[in-house]
């Protein structure tokens, strides 16, 4: 999985495919940590149009990211959750804690 | 680089090796293949550039040696030769040189061929390097599995988890699980069930779910109730885990004496609750975050509860059972593990241990066909437990009740006040105050595990000190009706009015005093709850009870109880104090 970005003016979306678990740790991090750096952006999307599978690596990962999105004062959202991604999501009972739309 | 040249003609071994010079390479010479193996043997050169006929040994000869010497470190073996020796170098480069150049022999390809082989040496050492470090990080990583296989073996103490009331099934994805199953009996006898999923598979997951043991046990055996101890796991979570690292967990509590059974699911999959003939009656779904994310005070750690009076089965499970994934990428899925366990009792059995088993068996037989071969991704684990049944060997107080005849001391004599020493004594008073947050009984009972004497009539204890403790609070003084919890519905009204009116309490006061004292040569434990509320007509309401047997209704039952456990229950004054004599096991009752 090869996550992608898009920015739209202070919107930064970053679109992932396929499998979302630790084999993308490394790739997931790296494209955070660009977004994060760049003072432009205040709302990050994460996009899960294409992703088929998540598991609980990936919500481990998004923790994190939550936190340091925190701490760099932008703003998070969870978008285009369908299926799977929706179901595991819902489990965890993460919409208490993200935005989720 | 440090190179063997051979050649059995003078002039051209002085040649190539004034040329190796030149280019700032070391020169080390032999005439033959025989000298060549013993000057490789003591000098180790990096390459070894070599004639193909020569007396004594040939350089192929010598080749084969010296590879096989070298064994994993590579030697390259370049091969000088003359016309009409082709089919000698081509049996050798079959044989293990590396390359070959042409007599007469070309400078300018020999220092290009050099440093080729020059390159592919640099190449080959990091490659060596790199291996040794991987093999020496996967030797630390397996004795750092070994390590935290053997603590979790402690840890988990898989003693526990021999009880007729559930059987499990855990199946590891790695070496190490993930998954957890611990169990645990309260003092009053209630099964506490915990299923843990930390993040990931293998050891950081087997790192995560290690915090909770300690809470889980410890709490558990003081009688601690499943919200009490979710508290502190997650706070325990928190504080030992980085962020992003989280635990799922499903706490079940199953009491066979109250008829309840309590569920809390955070991030667990749905858990099944089946009636006897395994046809889903209830799910309780994850309705929480994960243990490890926010603080505790946060969470919302009630359990949903279920009062049963049929019996049935709770059926718990990690996503690695119902998402395991055969090679069309299919998964098992819960239909196929409902089915499962349907099929495998068509006769409506009892919920016996037996019963349990082969639903676990099954279970393992199913996936396994599903599977057919594939390894399963996630950690699994399956827990089938039961509820309601009446012909399991679970250690039921009522089974206690002839204890007291055994025992030398039949009733309180006239002169016990008068002879009966006190050996030690705890007294503990609170106020409405304490009341609210201080869980009293699990408090005292770190101290009655510690008295000798006790350690091994706990469990009657805390059914003693329970009964008594919720009468002097819930009808003493915030006076609850019993006869509430007999509606529809009505445990729940009764427990949410039992909240509401002990936020709201002024004032009150609870005094609980636990005496050790000896009389004749006999232990004898004297309780006394006393509460500043008005006390009640006990006369009146217990007198039937005097009788003996237990009450069929829901309240009325405790009281019963208490006087089966002990050898006299004594109310005082108006109703608002009371007086238990239990005598703990002697030591020839304890043969029994």
């Amino acid at each position: 999985m090869t996550p992608t970005v898009q920015i739209e003016g202070n919107v930064g979306r970053v679109i992932l495919s396929g499998q979302f678990d630790f084999s993308a740790h490394r790739e997931f991090r790296q494209v955070c940590e660009s977004i994060i750096a760049n003072p432009d952006i205040k709302e990050v999307l994460v996009d899960f149009q294409n992703v088929n599978y998540l598991d609980s690596s990936a919500l481990g990962m998004l923790l994190l990211l939550k936190e340091k999105i925190a701490a760099a004062s932008k703003t998070l959202a969870l978008v285009n959750c369908r299926d799977t991604v929706k179901q595991v999501l819902e489990i965890a009972c993460f919409g208490k804690i993200f935005t989720i739309r | 680089m440090k190179i063997l040249v051979v050649d059995d003609t003078e002039a051209i071994l002085l040649l190539i090796s004034r040329f190796v010079e030149a280019l700032g390479h070391q020169a080390i010479l032999a005439r033959n293949g025989q000298e060549a193996i013993e000057v490789w043997r003591q000098t180790r050169p990096d390459l070894v550039l070599m004639d193909v006929m020569m007396p004594i040994m040939s350089g192929p000869e010598a080749a084969v040696v010296i590879k096989a010497e070298a064994g994993a470190t590579w030697v390259p073996i370049v091969f000088v030769t003359g016309v009409g020796e082709e089919n000698a170098l081509a049996d050798a480069i079959e044989r293990g040189a590396d390359d070959y150049i042409n007599k007469p022999v070309n400078f300018r390809v020999l220092e290009a061929k050099l440093k080729a082989v020059g390159r592919t040496l640099e190449l080959n050492r990091q490659v060596r390097e790199q291996s040794k470090t991987l093999a020496d990080y996967y030797e630390r990583a397996e004795e750092e599995k070994r390590v935290v296989r053997h603590l979790m073996d402690q840890m988990v103490n898989s003693e526990r988890l021999a009880d007729p009331q559930f059987q499990y099934w855990l199946s590891a994805a790695e070496s190490l699980s993930g998954d957890l199953i611990a169990a645990a009996r309260t003092p009053g006898q209630a099964l506490h069930i915990l299923l843990a999923d930390g993040i990931g598979h293998g050891l950081t997951a087997a790192l995560n779910v290690l915090p909770l043991t300690q809470p889980f046990y410890s709490m558990t055996e003081k009688g601690y109730s499943i919200t009490d101890i979710l508290f502190e796991m997650n706070a325990k979570v928190r504080q030992v885990l980085p962020i992003g690292r989280f635990v799922c967990v499903s706490l079940i509590s199953i009491d066979e004496v109250g008829g309840t059974v309590e569920i809390w699911n955070a991030g667990m999959p749905p858990i099944q609750i089946l009636d006897r003939n395994k046809q889903v009656v209830r799910v309780c779904s994850s309705s929480n975050l994960p243990l490890g994310i926010v603080p505790s005070h946060s969470l919302d750690l009630s359990p949903e509860r279920i009062y049963f009076k049929e019996p049935g089965f709770i059926v718990a499970y990690s996503d690695g059972l119902v998402e395991a994934r055969n090679a069309s990428g299919a998964e098992f899925g819960l239909p196929a593990l409902l089915q499962t366990l349907i099929a495998a009792d068509e006769t409506g059995l009892p919920p016996t241990t037996a019963e349990q088993t082969r639903m676990v068996t099954q279970t393992k037989i199913a996936l396994a066909d599903f599977l057919a071969g594939e390894q399963h991704h996630d950690d699994v684990s399956l827990v089938i437990a039961s509820f309601g049944q009446d012909n399991m060997e679970v250690a039921l107080p009522a089974d206690t009740v002839p204890r007291a005849a055994e025992l030398a001391l039949q009733e309180i004599p006239a002169d016990f006040n008068l002879l009966a020493e006190c050996n030690w004594r705890y007294s503990l008073a609170i106020s409405a105050e304490e009341l609210r947050y201080l869980n009293t009984i699990p408090f005292m009972m770190s101290f009655v595990k510690e008295i000798k004497a006790l350690s091994e009539v706990q469990s009657d204890i805390f059914l003693i000190l329970t009964e008594l403790f919720v009468n002097a609070v819930d009808h003493g003084l915030l006076l609850l009706e019993s006869s509430m919890k007999t509606q529809p519905d009505g445990m729940e009204q009764y427990l949410s009015q039992r909240a509401e009116r002990l936020a709201a309490l002024p004032e009150g006061r609870i005094e609980i005093d636990l005496l050790g004292l000896r009389y004749k040569e006999q232990q004898v434990l004297k309780i006394r709850v006393k509460d500043s509320g008005n006390g009640f007509d006990w006369a009146n309401s217990y007198a039937k009870l005097a009788t003996g047997g237990l009450p069929s209704g829901t309240h009325g039952r405790g009281i019963a109880l208490v006087r089966a456990l002990s050898l006299k229950v004594q109310f005082i004054g108006l109703g608002n104090e009371v007086e238990v004599y239990y005598l703990p096991k002697s030591p020839a009752a304890t043969q029994h």
